[in-house]
């Protein structure tokens, strides 16, 4: 890893003043964001950008994503790099598709669940007990389990007389939604709010009220898991040792931490949270198809690395992610995609006058430039090729993360290889 | 070092034997032939990305395939590409290798594959659904004239249309989802040029991943009739499904293809947004070449189009009762060649 700046052993070294500090910082960053994308749309005119089915879908294509890079934050903060978050996720979707058709979609949840922590079982297995380097036993976990769900289906579901086939499982049926009371549905006061159309007060009744309709039991417990394992990591003993086992292992093992045990419950419960984003995704697409996945695992973990290996960085990311795939398949045409551009070259500029004002003179410059070109072609090009337009969530997320976290530090000891009492 | 390489190799070595497995299990499902005339024939036949079970394309080809079993009593080899459909070429050499013929590929994805080995196999006969016409002597390709059938959708859905507004979302920007695109906006002009169209694809190119993205399909679907839009017509294999879901959320009208979707949805609360569906019969494609190749008739490269109802339209779900008479008048007209429909726009 390259991108260490600090010293190894350091674990978080900021204290409780300073972190609040942090919290403050990203909150304004996001407000300034939003504030962004709210200015790019009244010059725009593109309603699509901060609408609230666009809020709605949002949601739904960054929580799988989310759910992913969750499971990779809590496998690293322990030490173990896992590479096999898609195929953990495949299994979760089979999983979700064999307990739904049978026992309904709490049914699903768990198949989900345990489909997913199986495949964490079997990374555990192989590096944390036999010590196989990191990376090798993810990609096989990757590619046992696209086979084997194939194999599994064929066994399963080609006789079901529900539909169902060597692809696909039979269909799950639909969960109910709500809408959250008076603020999106009677009084609908969001949805008032978002249809005066004026600056910033419409474009956050949009977004807040995409996120508080539409919702399912499902959505809120997956949303939950976010702040329950930011918590367990930072505010519980099990999280300290969890984050020691990948900070610095011969540490916590001289302590008396079960170093082994530790990073076994992490990876375990790692392959669950995969397993519960491809629950997400089932439930949406109510029923399981082989390939639904789409290599989501793998930018959950892009978002998780891009968010510093941290539970809010990583919801940036995914949420990014989303929101970019949300505004390309909602957009009537691609001049929305086009508005995306002149926030992204609002983006680059600020960043590149901070830089300035930090005297990296020559970082500043290529952020000018670049933010200067966007800006260009958003008033210059009248259409996107359908090739660019597919591709905007990847650029948006890319152009957004690369800029905003320039200082990458993982866990110290992540990736590398742990044998009990080899150190002493 | 030496470790972690061995139990690497272990892993590789797991992986593989697993994804041999799964390829070896593909369904044998022709051996319960007793029933029909007893034929001594075994046929192949490789699905397109999604395999059996989609509902759509490749359950038509399906059915052509179990009719052949239960009226001429042929057995029949059936595999499902990976999800990439990368493994194409080796599905059709194993089809070979089992001593299958004919061998069936579906979706014109296999025009390269399959061509290749037809070169490699020249004695056996090749049959491609879909797909440009090939060099070689042994590849029969039946296609069928989607446009056609397109037109027909797209005056059924001029004619449902209360807002003025139709949408279509297609599984990616290829000529042959193109050539639907194309046919239903040239029927929609027909009957009202005023109705606005709007034209989302879920993947770029010949891109495949957009016919089994039905979260994408959902999404997109979900913001057209958000925007008005009534009737839209899915041609985008798997991801029709997602169509269908935001069609029933929304209270509005979707339009199926390849198979009569009312009937193989399989969820009686999708069937009641399933306005038509766009036929295309591969399954009579299917059945006719196996039954040809049966009496021992030489295959050849046939258009399948509205004139011997290789494409049409179903009335499953009675919601298009009232129109049949104009829609049957259009398709007189079509086959009569008083009006020309053209694949591109």
């Amino acid at each position: 890893m390259t991108t260490r700046t600090e010293p190894p052993i350091q674990t978080e070294p900021d204290g409780q003043a300073h972190r609040l500090s942090r919290m403050h910082r990203m909150l304004l960053l996001v407000a300034l964001g939003f504030i962004a994308i709210s200015l790019v749309r009244v010059v725009s005119g593109e309603v699509v950008l901060t609408s609230s089915g666009t809020a709605r879908a949002m949601l739904t294509l960054a929580l799988p994503i989310a759910m992913c890079a969750l499971g990779g934050l809590v496998a690293e903060r322990a030490g173990v790099i896992n590479i096999g978050l898609e195929g953990m996720m495949i299994l979760g979707t089979w999983g979700a598709g064999f307990g739904g058709w049978h026992y309904g979609p709490w049914g699903a949840l768990l198949g989900a669940l345990i489909g997913g922590a199986l495949g964490g079982l079997l990374h555990a297995v192989a590096t944390v007990s036999f010590g196989v380097d990191h990376i090798v036993s993810g990609v096989a976990i990757n590619l046992v389990a696209a086979g084997l769900v194939r194999f599994l289906s064929e066994a399963v579901y080609t006789d079901a007389t529900e539909g169902g086939g060597p692809t696909m499982s039979p269909p799950l049926g639909s969960v109910s939604t709500f809408d959250v009371p008076i603020l999106s549905s009677g009084p609908n006061v969001l949805g008032r709010l978002e249809n005066t159309g004026v600056f910033l007060i419409s474009d956050v009744g949009g977004l807040l009220r995409g996120l508080t309709s539409g919702l399912t039991v499902f959505t809120l417990i997956a949303l939950a898991m976010i702040p329950l394992v930011w918590f367990i990591l930072w505010r519980t003993a099990l999280g300290l040792r969890w984050r020691s086992a990948g900070e610095s292992p011969v540490a916590a093992e001289s302590l008396g931490v079960n170093v082994y045990r530790m990073k076994y419950l992490a990876v375990v419960v790692s392959g669950a949270l995969a397993g519960l984003g491809g629950f997400v995704l089932v439930m949406f697409e109510q029923s399981y198809r082989e390939g639904q996945t789409g290599g989501r695992g793998f930018i959950g973990l892009a978002a998780m690395i891009f968010g510093n290996w941290r539970p809010g960085g990583l919801l940036a990311g995914s949420g990014l992610f989303g929101y970019a795939d949300a505004v390309r398949l909602r957009a009537a045409t691609s001049a929305a995609i086009l508005a995306l551009l002149l926030l992204v070259g609002l983006i680059l500029a600020a960043v590149g006058i901070w830089d300035l004002y930090r005297r990296r003179y020559v970082l500043s410059a290529v952020l000018l430039v670049l933010a200067g070109l966007a800006v260009v072609g958003w008033a210059g090009l009248d259409a996107l090729p359908h090739e660019v337009t597919t591709m905007t969530p990847y650029l948006v997320t890319l152009a957004v993360l690369a800029t905003a976290s320039q200082r990458l530090r993982p866990p110290a000891a992540d990736g590398v290889r742990y044998r009990r009492g080899e150190e002493h | 070092m030496r470790r972690v390489l061995k139990y690497a190799v272990g892993a590789a070595g797991l992986a593989l034997l697993l994804g041999a497995c799964a390829s070896d299990d593909d369904g044998d499902n022709g051996t319960t032939s007793d029933n029909g005339a007893a034929s001594d024939l075994s046929v192949g036949l490789a699905f397109d990305i999604g395999g059996r079970g989609d509902r759509s394309f490749n359950d038509a080809a399906a059915a052509g395939l179990e009719r052949a079993r239960d009226e001429l009593g042929v057995d029949f080899q059936e595999l499902s590409p990976n999800p990439d459909g990368s493994n194409r070429g080796e599905l059709l050499r194993e089809l070979a290798d089992a001593g299958r013929e004919p061998i069936f590929g579906i979706g014109y994805a296999f025009i390269e594959d399959m061509d290749t080995a037809a070169g490699e196999y020249p004695d056996v006969q090749f049959i491609r659904i879909d797909g440009i016409p090939s060099d070689h002597d042994n590849v029969a390709v039946m296609t069928f004239a989607d446009h056609e059938g397109s037109f027909l959708m797209g005056v059924a859905a001029a004619l449902k249309t209360e807002s003025g507004q139709v949408g279509i979302i297609g599984g990616n920007e290829g000529a042959v989802i193109n050539a639907f695109a194309a046919g239903f906006k040239q029927g929609v002009e027909a009957v009202d040029p005023s109705i606005e169209i709007a034209d989302q694809r879920l993947a770029a190119g010949e891109d495949a991943s957009g016919f089994r993205d039905a979260a994408g399909a959902r999404v997109a679907a979900e913001a057209m009739y958000d925007r008005g839009i009534d009737v839209i017509y899915t041609p985008a294999g798997d991801s029709n499904v997602g169509t269908f879901q935001a069609a029933a959320d929304a209270g509005k009208w979707a339009i199926g293809t390849d198979s009569d979707q009312y009937e193989t949805v399989g969820d009686p609360e999708l069937q009641e947004v399933i306005l038509t569906s766009m036929l295309k019969r591969v399954d009579v494609a299917v059945f006719d070449s196996i039954a040809a190749f049966a009496d021992g008739e030489d295959i050849v490269s046939h258009a399948y189009d509205l004139s011997d109802d290789g494409v049409g339209y179903t009335t499953s779900g009675g919601f298009i009762d009232d129109i049949v008479d104009e829609l049957d008048d259009y398709k007189q007209r079509i086959v009569d060649g008083e009006i020309e429909v053209s694949p591109t726009e």
